[in-house]
């Protein structure tokens, strides 16, 4: 009879906790949990642990209370210079009066609903302050903290805390990055351009400087060996007057028997008369 | 259904012990037709619970046993005991490095290109194409398990916009080129800063870049701007070597002429010498006997003149009858000759 009694409490207990009735319940240390009492919240348990309740009376709702993931899908966004941004941003978000949000949204679900609106708003307002470049390169942590921080101001409200707001991806849409795509291509075109002709620059330079170069080397060479020349020569001229001096009417009877032997060479006809002085023995006779 | 009467020892029955046993289960079996049913509920109950109660932690792991939601203590690697169906255990990598992809994905081998993600803007509004990996360790296990929800998707999250942040500030040749070791210590300093904010408990050990390149629809053109620079230094390559060529020469050919000219002038002294010494010798003896020595040098020069000539010999009154019979032709061509020959020397 005892065993009996044992084993019905057993079976009661366990049809108990398969239907979700029993009168324990674990709040694990990532949750926190609201007692409610028909309809109304009488418990907020932000405490891990073994917790008790009336079963039927009392309903447990569960939330989370880690930091929690909201990763936004992509939109656009016109920056304060006309421009057009997509903009892909995550959030970083935790509950932190279960009992605010429960009675605002009743799940995790409608709250996060309301983040994306915060979010998406501070988000739109404070990019609208700013232009592309702005937010693409110098400000975007400044941007960031901005919309967090404001976020944050009007999630805590909601019993919700935003610890931050950053933008994951700021890309142009699709038709821009199509011009961003020609101005690169035409941008390199330029460089390239501008390489080939720095080289050709450069090498008209180097090789007109070795030609000026060459000519200057030729010419000065040149000038040297005419200075050499002249030199040798007014020296071989002083040497020629310094002997000639010593006997001018000698010098020219000399020199001119050579150059008679050099002018009358072979082949050449003499019309001579007997009166010259080679002949003139051959007359008298 | 009911208990299997073989005996595990597989001796025969008449171990006393082994004749108990059976009795015990006669009597069992005989007792209540459900008793049977119920000894095999208690055996999968001790097991079960046996099971329940022992957890091994691996070498590069750690042990969080939870009792009722929370943690009661924290274990080394090793075998361990726990309350059975109470407690749990939660065994997280700590040793392990961790590793996210961004930018593309590695499955089984193949590595596969996520544009979404390695597409970003640089900060001189130009696209560039960056696949990097980040790889990390659990510091803080509490932390890294109980909070922040989805640590995996948070990590690549933080590591894409961290990374994003640095490139939005770089300028694309940077990246491109000598900015790399910059942008990953840049990105990891701010993906940690930012982790620890989110209480991720995790340890960025390295940002490690790993394809950086210009999008594909422009690629063709960035590697012509590599290749102009090649051209670049080519051109100036081969002008200097023009110039290496030229200069040499140039100087041969100057040391050429200055040497002729040397010689030039070293052998007309010379010879302005020997000709003038040559001079002051003969003049001397000519001093002595200007007469003799003047007769005797015409003659000798006559003679020598007289005998390679064609010599005709007129009357100074005939000249003029005969002259117009003489072949002048022939004589002004001789006479070219003799004065290019004696045009010469001096």
């Amino acid at each position: 009879m005892k065993q009996n009694l044992l084993m019905g409490v057993i079976l009661v207990f366990g049809l108990l906790l398969v239907l979700g009735l029993s009168p324990f319940f674990v709040v694990d240390l990532t949750e926190t949990a609201i007692v409610v009492a028909l309809g109304k919240p009488v418990q907020t348990i932000t405490e891990p642990g073994l917790k008790f309740k009336i079963p039927f009376y009392h309903q447990v709702t569960f939330f989370d209370k880690r930091y929690l993931d909201y990763d936004a899908p992509a939109r656009d966004v016109i920056t304060s210079d006309k421009k057009s941004l997509v903009i892909d941003n995550f959030a970083k978000w935790r509950i932190v009066d279960p009992l605010k949000v429960y009675q605002a949204f009743q799940t995790q679900r409608g709250a996060l609903q309301r983040l994306d609106d915060i979010i998406y708003s501070e988000l739109r307002v404070e990019l609208g302050r700013h232009e592309l470049g702005e937010i693409v390169a110098a400000n975007r942590a400044l941007i960031m903290k901005v919309v967090s921080d404001r976020s944050n101001e009007k999630a805590s409200a909601y019993g919700l805390e935003v610890l931050d707001v950053r933008i994951k991806r700021a890309d142009l849409p699709e038709q821009n990055e199509k011009a961003i795509f020609q101005r690169m291509q035409a941008e390199r075109e330029r460089q390239a351009k501008q390489y080939r002709a720095e080289g050709e620059e450069e090498a008209q330079k180097i090789r007109s400087e070795a030609e000026k170069d060459k000519q200057i080397i030729l010419a000065e060479a040149y000038k040297t060996a005419q200075e050499l020349r002249g030199d040798g020569e007014a020296k071989a001229y002083k040497i020629y007057a310094t002997a000639y001096e010593q006997g001018p009417e000698f010098f020219e009877f000399i020199r001119t028997m050579e150059a008679y032997k050099k002018t009358f060479a072979n082949n050449t006809t003499l019309v001579l008369s007997p009166d010259s002085e080679f002949l003139k023995y051959l007359k008298k006779r | 259904m009911a208990w299997e009467p073989k005996d595990p020892w597989g001796g025969s029955g008449q171990d006393p012990l082994d004749e108990a046993l059976r009795k015990a289960q006669d009597q069992l079996t005989r007792l209540v037709p459900g008793r049977g049913f119920k000894s095999i509920i208690y055996i999968v109950l001790a097991v079960l619970a046996l099971w329940q109660s022992v957890f091994i932690v691996a070498p590069d792991e750690q042990g969080l046993v939870k009792r009722f939601g929370d943690i009661v203590r924290e274990v080394e690697s090793g075998p361990h005991f726990k309350i059975p169906f109470v407690e749990t255990v939660d065994t997280p990598k700590i040793e392990k490095l961790h590793r996210v992809e961004v930018g593309f994905r590695t499955d089984r081998g193949r590595t596969q290109f996520v544009p979404k993600e390695a597409l970003m803007l640089t900060g001189d509004m130009n696209i560039l194409s960056l696949e990097f990996i980040v790889q990390y360790k659990i510091k803080e296990a509490k932390n890294y398990l109980y909070k922040v929800a989805d640590v995996e998707s948070t990590i690549h999250n933080a590591a894409e916009a961290s990374m994003r942040e640095v490139i939005g500030k770089s300028k694309i040749d940077e990246a491109l080129t000598i900015g790399k070791a910059q942008i990953q210590q840049e990105a990891q300093d701010l993906l940690q800063g930012v982790l620890d904010q989110y209480l991720a408990g995790v340890q960025v050990a390295t940002i490690q870049l790993q394809d950086v390149n210009p999008p594909e629809a422009v690629a063709a053109a960035f590697k012509d701007v590599a290749s102009a620079k090649e051209d670049r230094e080519k051109l100036i390559n081969q002008s200097h070597g023009y110039r290496n060529d030229l200069i040499p020469r140039a100087k041969g050919e100057a040391a050429q002429g200055i040497n002729q000219a040397k010689g030039h002038a070293q052998s007309r002294i010379a010879r302005a010498e020997g000709e003038a010494n040559y001079f002051l010798q003969t003049l001397k003896e000519y001093k002595l006997a200007k007469d003799v020595i003047s007769k005797r040098v015409y003659i000798e020069t006559m003679e020598e003149v007289m005998a390679n000539t064609e010599k005709i010999i007129l009357d100074s009154k005939a000249i003029g009858n005969v002259l117009p019979f003489l072949p002048l032709d022939r004589q002004s061509r001789s006479r070219g000759d003799t004065t290019t020959q004696g045009g010469d020397s001096r």
